[in-house]
């Protein structure tokens, strides 16, 4: 019997019994539609926390005020890392580009006018715009002038700027920082979201002399991000400052470090982890639902080999071998499975759609869950089709035309 | 052509209580014989008529078909001679009820190899049965003539030698059973081997040869002069 003589006879019969043929493909279609929806939008979730990690950079290490294991800024209120600090990396740790230090105050009002906004105040020198690869847009950014006269410019966010100007354009405009007066002489470019969500938009640079004597009058420093030269360099560099600071603070493990340093690597393993676990729950999950599919065909099909006994009896009266009736009704499995699974992924791919426009969520569609899908409802479809297969080819041609 | 030796056939019944259906049946039949098995209902002439069509194996006694001998055939060889020289046609007519006449008669023609223009020979073979305009009919939209006729174009779709014919008047009004007579005479006249099972005198009186069998075995085999 040929495979396309096979396949006309199992497409006919499956046609002939609609009802029955629905319903055996719904537990797939169910299993795979969440499938698709899961690797949906688990990949979109992932693919929008990486892009968070590249706004982070790409060949960067930072280094942040105060000890524990959690990422983000460093609490202003933690002294534990200097100006000196800054020095003695700077003097002794090979492949560095850019080094920058500079604080975060968080929480910050800013007015124009009458109306005010609430931002993050950065104080930087002018190397935090290459150690962060983020330049002004327009404008100027902070000089080494700026810094050197502690002077009282700004340069403003794109956020900061649309909530307290509007279309209007700030440059050369003042705005009142802390009681302080600024003038702001640049809008940065567009950053979007850090690694933990933060919108690097709602930020204030200032000269770092000035955030710390003029405004916040402290000395130490929060946060040092360092450019490589050298990506492939990040885990040595990253080890070499905390030994380094390590010495300097006078802290020998297992004592805990009074700072944190990290770099996009270590961040990206640390949020692809969690991803992959989430990943793996809710795929574990549709399997249970394609494994439930598979039993509700393999039990459908029991029933139906013994409602068609007398149909098995005359095909096989009429020549057909035991082979070509265990073929028939694999091929009726496959293809109830096979089209289940193309049906699912396209309804996953539609409620995807409509998850990611409702519910503003990102999900990534791609090639991966549309195999998947066919690979696993194929394998399903021969699991559950091959018992019901073999009963049909074995049953007695004489006792299967009585019915 | 069908040379049977000394069949039996038992069956274990649940109990294993054994039924002899068959107790040594010898039986020759030459090609172009037109045959009429009788017996009371229940006294294994189906089960002769399954032996003979390759369905069914006996349990002792030999058969040769055209010299082959059957029962060292496997499952595939036997699929093959039922598919290429045996035509069945069952009291009950056993049509696919959910397929038209068309697909219904197309059956065997799936399961050979040839080469055959499958629509045409499927068409052609309605249309000698008188069914030209049933095409489309599915059983339960025809008669039980033409159930009967649809059934028998069948068995003819793929030119077998022999028809075994299971009491194919069993379920027709006279009118029927007559029209289907007749298309057996037709058949036999062109050449083919025609063995049928039946009950009725009637019926088995318009073969060429009677074979009346009681018990399980055959009681008196009679050539009826033409």
């Amino acid at each position: 019997m040929s495979l396309s003589k096979l396949i006309k006879v199992s497409f006919n019969s499956l046609l002939k019994y609609k009802g029955r043929t629905f319903l055996m493909m719904l537990g797939i279609i169910i299993g795979i539609a969440t499938l698709t929806v899961v690797v949906a939008m688990t990949k979109g979730a992932q693919n929008k926390i990486m892009q968070n990690v590249q706004n982070f950079g790409p060949n960067s290490v930072m280094i942040s005020a105060g000890g524990g294991k959690a990422w983000g800024p460093a609490d202003e209120h933690t002294t534990t890392l200097t100006l000196e600090d800054v020095t003695a990396i700077k003097e002794s740790v090979n492949g560095i580009k850019y080094i920058a230090p500079f604080t975060m105050h968080l929480e910050q009002d800013i007015v124009y006018g009458n109306k005010y906004a609430t931002c993050v105040i950065v104080g930087v020198t002018p190397e935090w715009a290459d150690a962060w690869q983020w330049y002004a847009e327009k404008g100027d950014f902070i000089s080494d002038e700026d810094v050197s006269s502690l002077s009282k410019n700004c340069v403003l966010g794109q956020t900061i700027v649309k909530e307290l100007f509007g279309n209007q354009d700030p440059i050369g405009e003042t705005v009142r920082i802390n009681n302080t007066n600024f003038k702001v002489i640049g809008i940065m470019k567009k950053r979007g979201t850090s690694p933990i969500g933060m919108d690097m938009d709602s930020r204030i640079t200032i000269p770092l002399p000035t955030a710390m004597r003029r405004l916040f009058n402290i000395t130490h420093i929060g946060m040092l991000r360092l450019y490589l030269v050298d990506p492939n360099r990040l885990d040595e560099v990253t080890k070499s400052v905390a030994s380094i600071l390590r010495e300097r603070h006078h802290i020998t493990p297992p004592e805990e470090d009074d700072f944190r340093v990290t770099n996009s690597i270590a961040i990206a393993k640390t949020v692809q982890g969690v991803s992959q676990t989430l990943v793996i729950l809710l795929g574990l999950l549709s399997l249970v639902a394609l494994l439930i599919g598979g039993i509700v065909i393999a039990n459908i099909m029991f029933i139906s080999v013994n409602e068609r006994r007398k149909e098995i009896g005359i095909r096989r009266a009429f020549g057909a071998r035991a082979r070509d009736i265990m073929n028939q009704f694999l091929v009726e499995a496959l293809i109830i499975t096979t089209s289940g699974g193309i049906i699912g992924t396209i309804l996953g791919i539609a409620m995807s759609k409509g998850i990611a426009f409702v519910k503003k969520m990102p999900v990534a569609i791609s090639w991966e869950p549309f195999a998947i899908a066919i690979v696993f409802s194929m394998l399903v479809g021969v699991l559950s089709g091959l018992q019901p297969a073999k009963r049909a080819a074995s049953l007695d041609p004489v006792e299967a035309i009585r019915g | 052509m069908i040379e049977l030796k000394n069949i039996t056939k038992t069956y274990k019944k649940d109990n294993s209580l054994e039924v002899n259906v068959l107790k040594g049946v010898s039986l020759e039949i030459k090609k172009g014989e037109f045959v009429a098995i009788m017996a009371p209902s229940g006294m294994g002439k189906s089960t002769l008529m399954n032996i003979i069509g390759c369905l069914d194996k006996p349990t002792g006694g030999t058969y040769f078909l055209d010299g082959t001998e059957v029962d060292k055939l496997n499952d595939d060889e036997l699929s093959h001679i039922r598919n290429k020289k045996i035509g069945f046609i069952f009291q009950s007519f056993n049509l696919l009820p959910v397929s038209t006449s068309l697909e219904n008669v197309e059956l065997p023609l799936i399961y050979s190899s040839g080469n055959v223009d499958l629509k045409h020979r499927v068409k052609s073979v309605l249309e000698s049965v008188g069914l030209a305009d049933r095409l489309h009919y599915r059983p339960s939209e025809l008669s039980g003539g033409q159930q009967q006729r649809v059934a028998i174009a069948r068995a003819l779709v793929n030119d077998p030698a022999i028809i075994l014919a299971d009491e194919p008047t069993g379920n027709l009004d006279t009118t029927s059973s007559e029209e289907i007579m007749a298309i057996f005479k037709k058949l036999n006249q062109e050449g083919r081997t025609i063995v049928i099972v039946t009950h009725e005198p009637d019926i088995a009186r318009q073969a060429k040869r009677t074979i009346n069998m009681k018990d399980g075995k055959i009681i008196s085999d009679v050539v009826i002069p033409q």
